[in-house]
């Protein structure tokens, strides 16, 4: 339960995906620009990266590491997440038409999120077990729905700022991110080992 | 060797069971959706540009079907498209569009025109410049440029600070008239042989207050409307035009060339 927790808080904060391993950063300079998308974005990429990761792990550890296969993770990961995300859009295309309209582009959009297939593939460099690989997925989305929602924050005031022309659209935006990046860097001491 | 055949016959098989479950999924979790949209989206380039405004090609078909009438703005298409698709959501009579509309901006004021006697610091967007406003005219144009970041295909232009829009890039889809915090924009219909006219003043004071804020605004002297078969029409303090008068440009053209304060315009 502890190591769960650990898991949570560090993916959540310190090793943020997006901000410590620079994973997703298309959808996150993409869609950050108002807080509504962000937050449909965000929420896409939890249950996207939840699921993707409980299933790649299962595949992984039932199909591929039986067969002596490991170095297939690449391909096949890629195989389930894109299958999931049709599946998925399927399911909330049929039952929940709202959602659907809602989330919009954003839920084809995930599945060239590099996040989702970072984190499938660094569950298995951790060698998590299957509870720990969904915790993961789990903390990895919170973690990209908290920070692209702060930056939607950020970009939505930036725009009564007077940015100058160099710097407008992409380009300030990264800065913000490298600032956020150091900015959550102090977040590392709260685990101790 | 084994190897590389184990790997080929894994990811075969898994690619294909997915392929399956996929498959069977879309049956089952099929939703019934109005025929006529397929029918659309295959007429159209399938580029999914989005130079119409909408998300898509699809997204275009869905608001055609949903909204009845056909938006002028597919690039790509052009105008060949349009005849198929008013076929298929049977515009009545024939093949004959429904008029098209314009968005035209209803101030007419240039740089030095409109008077601005207090400086203005602050967010420089109209929504926020209007709350405290900034012109000495409460109607005119702030000419932050709003409209500008609104328009989906960038018909919008501003220049000397008076706000120009390009009628054949206008797909009229009502974006400008939402966001103008004045209320500026009026869709006009395009008049066939014509082209877009319209009185550009939205001050309905009188003339002493509207000589006291602007060079250009409309101070109802009604010399538009004394010329032969003239579709313009007094009200509020304001010329307007009654389009459906509107049938040959001299009566337009001459109220035009009447005006004092030079306050009607003919959009290119």
């Amino acid at each position: 339960m502890k190591n769960l927790l650990i898991i949570f808080v560090s993916t959540v904060l310190i090793n943020n995906l997006v901000l410590y391993y620079f994973l997703g950063i298309c959808p996150f300079l993409g869609v950050s620009a108002r807080i509504e998308s962000a937050f449909g974005m965000g929420v896409a990429v939890i249950f996207v990266m939840t699921l993707a990761n409980a299933l790649s792990w299962l595949i992984y550890k039932f199909v591929l590491l039986n067969l002596g296969l490991g170095f297939l993770q690449y391909l096949v990961f890629i195989l389930v997440i894109a299958s999931l995300v049709q599946i998925v859009e399927m399911f909330v295309r049929k039952f929940s038409p709202p959602l659907y309209k809602a989330l919009g582009i954003f839920l084809p959009l995930i599945t060239v999120n590099c996040a989702i297939l970072g984190a499938s593939l660094l569950m298995v460099t951790k060698n998590y077990n299957f509870l720990e690989s969904v915790v993961y997925g789990f903390a990895g989305g919170i973690g990209f729905t908290i920070i692209i929602m702060v930056m939607a924050g950020i970009r939505e005031e930036l725009e009564y700022s007077e940015v100058p022309s160099v710097f407008k659209g992409a380009a300030i935006t990264l800065v913000i991110t490298g600032l956020l990046a150091l900015i959550f860097m102090g977040f590392s001491g709260i685990i101790s080992a | 060797m084994k190897e590389i055949i184990v790997a080929c016959i894994t990811l075969g098989i898994t690619g294909f069971a997915f392929a399956l479950i996929l498959a069977f999924l879309s049956r089952k979790l099929k939703v019934e959706e109005d025929p006529r949209i397929t029918q659309i989206i295959s007429l159209l380039p399938a580029a999914n540009c989005g130079a119409c405004g909408f998300a898509g090609c699809r997204g275009f078909a869905q608001a055609v079907i949903n909204e009845g009438k056909i938006f002028s703005g597919c690039i790509p298409g052009g105008h060949e498209i349009n005849e198929k698709i008013a076929k298929i959501i049977g515009v009545k009579g024939g093949i004959t569009l429904k008029q098209k509309t314009a968005a035209t901006c209803r101030c007419g004021a240039q740089l030095g025109e409109k008077k601005e006697s207090s400086v203005y610091s602050g967010p420089f967007t109209c929504q926020a410049a209007h709350i405290t406003g900034s012109l000495d005219c409460a109607y005119g144009c702030l000419s932050y440029g709003d409209c500008i970041k609104a328009c989906p295909t960038g018909a919008i232009t501003l220049k000397s600070k008076k706000i120009y829009v390009e009628v054949k890039k206008c797909i009229a889809c009502g974006k400008c008239v939402e966001v103008c915090p004045r209320k500026l924009f009026e869709l006009v219909p395009i008049l066939s042989n014509i082209g877009v006219y319209n009185v550009c003043c939205n001050n309905n004071e009188k003339l002493n207050n509207i000589k006291k804020v602007c060079s250009r605004g409309c101070i109802a002297c009604g010399l538009c409307t004394r010329v032969n078969d003239s579709p313009y029409y007094l009200k509020d303090n304001l010329s307007r035009i009654d389009f459906t008068k509107a049938k040959e440009e001299t009566p337009l053209r001459e109220g035009k060339e009447k005006c004092p304060t030079r306050c009607i315009f003919k959009l290119e």
